[in-house]
């Protein structure tokens, strides 16, 4: 099957410093990609490049066959790209149901003209993500799992055909957890494409279909979770390497 | 303003602002055709400042442009008033879209010192140049019809705030607002940024241009240092941010409120108006932060407490 992302040889170079150093893989329509590594890994740099947010150093980004790496970010969010935030970014001085008809008003292929079906598409989504009942609120208003909830919905009043999802799940219990778990797989169902970053490792083990892992900007893993996550390569950049005891001390 | 009886409320309104000048006397005319065009400069500037968050102190160049296109039109080319206003709109417009994609990528503090600098350079451009008549200005034909200029400026006002009115439940709205309150997550959700955000610019340069041509045929005289008046674009964020910036009608009733409230104390208390006029800001601006329109939305739920509740909630 044709797939609906491919990263080829993706580099990103902030001022003498390689975020992003020759990655490459491809995502799959329906299918769940989780992108993990420690902190400083180039996971958020990866989703901004897709985005558009950044331009790459190097390498070719397609989208279902079309190069998009020249493409701003307005263009490639056209073409059916949605994403969220990993530092949430709702629009303060609007209401949850405006926050999220912002996006079915724009998104994949211009959106909705009328404001009255986008506030409707709106309104269902915002009960997709269980939200409906917070929707006249300043989305100002609305605490930690909630913005994390609403961050989702505007991605998903885009009608994206690939979603770029950058730690929504962080800081959610367990019960939440499932909830968000349970949205992300009925998108898939849909035949959305997810790439999802994620930190909390039970999470995106029985969420994602495949990982691919990071690590100082390189990618060095990628496959089933199972085997990914027993990788040595892969539980050392995590872990870090044990050291022998008389070299120890001093560092 | 879904409500049937807000509407009435506001034609009502309407029409007893339009029959004004036929019963009061010349002086009250004056003052409610400088009060209707601060408003409408005002409904200008909410566009691109309240709307899209971009504090513009280039209004006041568009207003310039906007008096010396329509003046230079009626003098140099003997074009009728209407041509000259429309030409003096057209430049403005033009001149927006071209400098809008350049100094639009600016934001924050940035813009608006590269829009305050646009002002400086337009009045010693304009100081130096023949057609339009360098330092001494231009003296326009006398139109005497105070009524005329009256209904204009009036018609000025309803035309800005429809406009207002249609970008508060539009599409191209939602966009601005989006831009005002987070850009990244604007563009990352569709909105073409820059396009939206020069188009914005144009709409205000072109509000801000009429009612610059109207007041210079009004006023017949205009020279450089007053047409690009920084202090005339002060007084229309003054206004908009004590109306109520990104409400319809809030620079509206801004203007009218600032433009009675300092009519007041310039004849009441003529040597230290200035000084009451500032604390009636200051106060403002704790008090009821988002302004007049808002403190109408929610003084029936809030009461007393809503200012209470302003001052609480920014830590004053």
């Amino acid at each position: 099957m044709d797939p609906v992302l491919s990263v080829r040889h993706l580099t990103k170079r902030f001022a003498g410093l390689t975020a992003l150093s020759d990655v490459s893989f491809d995502l799959g329509r329906g299918e769940i990609l989780g992108l993990i590594g420690p902190n400083g890994a180039g996971k958020t740099t990866l989703v901004n490049l897709i985005s558009g947010a950044f331009r790459a150093s190097e390498g070719v980004l397609l989208f279902e066959g079309a190069p998009i790496g020249a493409l701003a970010s307005h263009r490639r969010a056209k073409l059916g790209i949605g994403r969220t935030f990993q530092i949430m970014r709702p629009f303060p001085g609007l209401s949850v149901l405006d926050n999220v008809a912002v996006g079915a008003l724009f998104g994949t292929g211009g959106g909705h003209r009328q404001l009255a079906i986008a506030r409707e598409l709106a309104h269902q989504k915002l009960a997709f993500v269980g939200l409906a009942h917070r929707a006249d609120r300043p989305a100002e208003a609305l605490g930690g799992p909630d913005r994390k909830r609403l961050e989702l919905a505007k991605a998903l009043a885009m009608n994206p055909r690939l979603l770029l999802l950058d730690e929504v799940m962080a800081g959610l219990n367990l019960a939440e957890l499932e909830a968000v778990f349970t949205i992300i797989r009925k998108v898939r169902d849909e035949g959305v494409s997810v790439l999802v970053i994620e930190h909390v490792m039970k999470a995106i083990r029985s969420l994602s279909d495949r990982l691919l892992v990071l690590h100082h900007g390189e990618k060095i893993a990628e496959g089933e979770p199972q085997q990914v996550l027993s990788d040595p390569t892969v539980v050392e950049a995590y872990l870090g390497r044990r050291r022998a005891p008389h070299e120890g001390a001093g560092t | 303003m879904k409500r049937p009886l807000a509407r009435a409320g506001l034609a009502a309104a309407l029409v007893v602002l339009a029959g004004v000048p036929w019963i009061a006397s010349p002086s009250i005319v004056q003052f409610g055709i400088n009060m209707l065009l601060l408003a409408a400069l005002a409904q200008g500037w909410n566009i691109i400042g309240g709307y899209t968050g971009y504090a513009s102190f280039g209004n006041s160049v568009f207003y310039g442009l906007g008096s010396y296109g329509t003046a230079i039109a009626m003098l140099r080319w003997h074009l009728p008033f209407g041509i000259g206003l429309a030409l003096g709109t057209v430049v403005a417009v033009v001149f927006a879209a071209l400098f809008g994609r350049a100094i639009l990528r600016l934001r924050g503090h940035y813009f608006a010192i590269c829009t305050l600098g646009l002002a400086e350079v337009m009045t010693a451009i304009v100081s130096n140049l023949e057609i339009t008549g360098r330092n001494t200005g231009l003296v326009l034909p006398l139109l005497r019809g105070d009524v005329l200029f009256y209904e204009l400026s009036l018609a000025l006002v309803v035309v800005a705030t429809l406009i207002v009115a249609w970008i508060a439940h539009s599409r191209f709205g939602y966009g601005l607002i989006a831009i005002r309150e987070n850009e990244e997550a604007a563009a990352a959700m569709g909105v073409d940024t820059t396009r939206y955000k020069v188009l914005a610019f144009s709409l205000s340069a072109a509000i801000s241009a009429l009612a610059g041509g109207i007041h210079a045929y009004w006023i017949t005289f205009i020279d450089p240092v007053s047409a690009f008046d920084i202090g005339l674009n002060v007084k229309m964020i003054i206004v908009t941010v004590f109306g109520g910036p990104g409400s319809i009608l809030g620079p509206v009733l801004g203007a009218f409120v600032l433009s009675g409230i300092s009519e007041v104390l310039s004849t009441e208390i003529s040597t230290v108006a200035g000084l009451f006029f500032g604390a009636v800001i200051v106060v403002a601006v704790v008090f009821m932060p988002r302004g007049v329109a808002d403190l109408i939305r929610r003084f029936d739920k809030y009461r007393w407490r809503y200012f209470a509740e302003n001052v609480r909630a920014n830590r004053l």
